[in-house]
């Protein structure tokens, strides 16, 4: 087994005194610790700072960790305890409850344990958590919906860590919305020696539609209207989740305004949200002569100014 | 066919997490997580994504040694990030359907 330098790994010196040993612990768990920084990378190196600091901020276990350290730590090749070694730490109280290295284990032994203060109910090591990212339709939440799902987990196979693949089908309730998590009970990496499998979590994403955004339960879209059309007014077919609805323009609009579909929004406990229908004056790509004079000769007949604001403030 | 679960007990959570009781009470008191049902602090029930943040709390509280005003404090700013990520995100999506691609 690989020897773990844990002075090292805090980039402190072997006669560091323990509160310098905290702050330096302190200061990579800011930087790498799961919960302020994603990514799988920061999490492989938090385990190893943690555990430094498992050892190094325990007196019983920096003793002994130095004992072995003087021993044969700096040996080339892999490591091996002296004959007979036997941690006076063992199975104490562990702070941080995640996975410790082959090293940590065979050293401090005995696993898992629950310290004082923290219910003992397991004497095994329980599975840790998974989280995956989860992308749902909007269409998809309507209704209850079933996906599947494929992800890695690592489990431990005649000693041997190995990696598999699980795919499950899950149901993904209606009306769920960005950033929910749905939980799934023992589909996460699983215990060890009885203890309890961890759960799986899905944190739903929410896909970005081409045509409807999320406002809380309701939905937008945006409307393209030609200028005669505002002018005008118009009937105008409106995509919206499920069908389509015709939606009237009423004359003189203005870009911006937004007209109200009832209950063509998202699902939600409390009923179905609005679908609101935003207006958007678009010109046509290129005037002919014909449209150009008719242009002319509303300018001509029209008197508005469209900055009269800016001169009010100017 | 695996279900899906939207809550979690207390109790559970305490197993999971290896907390006491007393703990999550201090938890809900310091607004980390509001329980959905249960009168009793040990009937109390939670919707999983508070259940998640409550897990932070944990693993926050426990790794860097703090007390539970600051985690409920650190708590609160890491939600309120996510959630303008999330409204920064759908603001933008929104821009991009009125301005013209350079």
């Amino acid at each position: 087994m690989e020897f773990k330098d844990y002075y090292a790994i805090l980039g402190v010196e072997p006669d560091a005194e323990k509160a310098d040993i905290k702050t330096a612990y302190r200061k990579l768990a800011r930087k790498y610790h799961p919960d302020l920084n994603p990514g799988e990378e920061a999490e492989e190196k938090f385990k190893e700072v943690a555990e430094a600091w498992e050892v190094l901020g325990d007196d019983t276990r920096r003793a002994e960790f130095d004992e072995l350290r003087r021993y044969g730590g700096r040996r080339a090749g892999g490591f091996e305890p002296p004959p007979g070694w036997e941690s006076r730490a063992a199975g104490g109280s562990h702070h941080f409850s995640g996975d410790f290295s082959d090293f940590f284990n065979n050293i401090f032994g005995g696993g898992f344990d629950a310290g004082p203060g923290e219910q003992a109910f397991h004497r095994g090591r329980p599975g840790r958590d998974v989280e995956i990212e989860m992308p749902v339709f909007l269409e998809e939440t309507l209704a209850d919906t079933q996906k599947p799902v494929e992800y890695e987990l690592p489990v431990i196979e005649n000693g041997q860590r190995v990696t598999r693949r699980k795919s499950l089908k899950v149901t993904i309730p209606a009306g769920v919305g960005e950033g929910e998590r749905i939980r799934l009970r023992g589909q996460g990496v699983p215990g060890q020696g009885g203890a309890p499998d961890g759960d799986l979590y899905l944190h739903i994403r929410l896909v970005p539609h081409p045509l409807f955004d999320v406002q809380g339960h309701d939905l937008l879209v945006t409307v393209p209207l030609a200028p005669w059309e505002a002018a005008l007014g118009a009937k105008v077919t409106v995509p919206t989740l499920d069908g389509k609805v015709t939606l009237t323009v009423a004359p003189d609009s203005q870009a911006g305004r937004k007209l109200r579909i009832k209950g063509k929004g998202l699902v939600s406990k409390s009923g179905r949200g609005d679908l609101y229908a935003l207006l958007k004056v678009v010109m046509p790509p290129k005037a002919g002569d014909r449209a150009r004079e008719l242009w002319q000769s509303l300018s001509e007949e029209q008197a508005f100014d469209p900055r009269a604001e800016w001169r009010a403030s100017a | 066919m695996s279900t899906s679960i939207l809550r979690i007990t207390a109790r559970e959570f305490c197993e999971r997490e290896g907390v006491t009781e007393e703990q999550v009470v201090t938890i809900v008191e310091q607004g980390i997580a509001r329980p959905t049902a249960g009168q009793q602090a040990r009937d109390w029930e939670f919707d999983t994504t508070s259940a998640r943040w409550m897990q932070k709390a944990v693993r926050l509280h426990r790794d860097f040694d703090l007390d539970w005003v600051a985690t409920a404090m650190l708590v609160d700013l890491l939600r309120q990030r996510d959630r303008l990520h999330r409204e920064n995100r759908k603001l933008r999506q929104q821009l991009r359907r009125f301005l013209l691609e350079d």
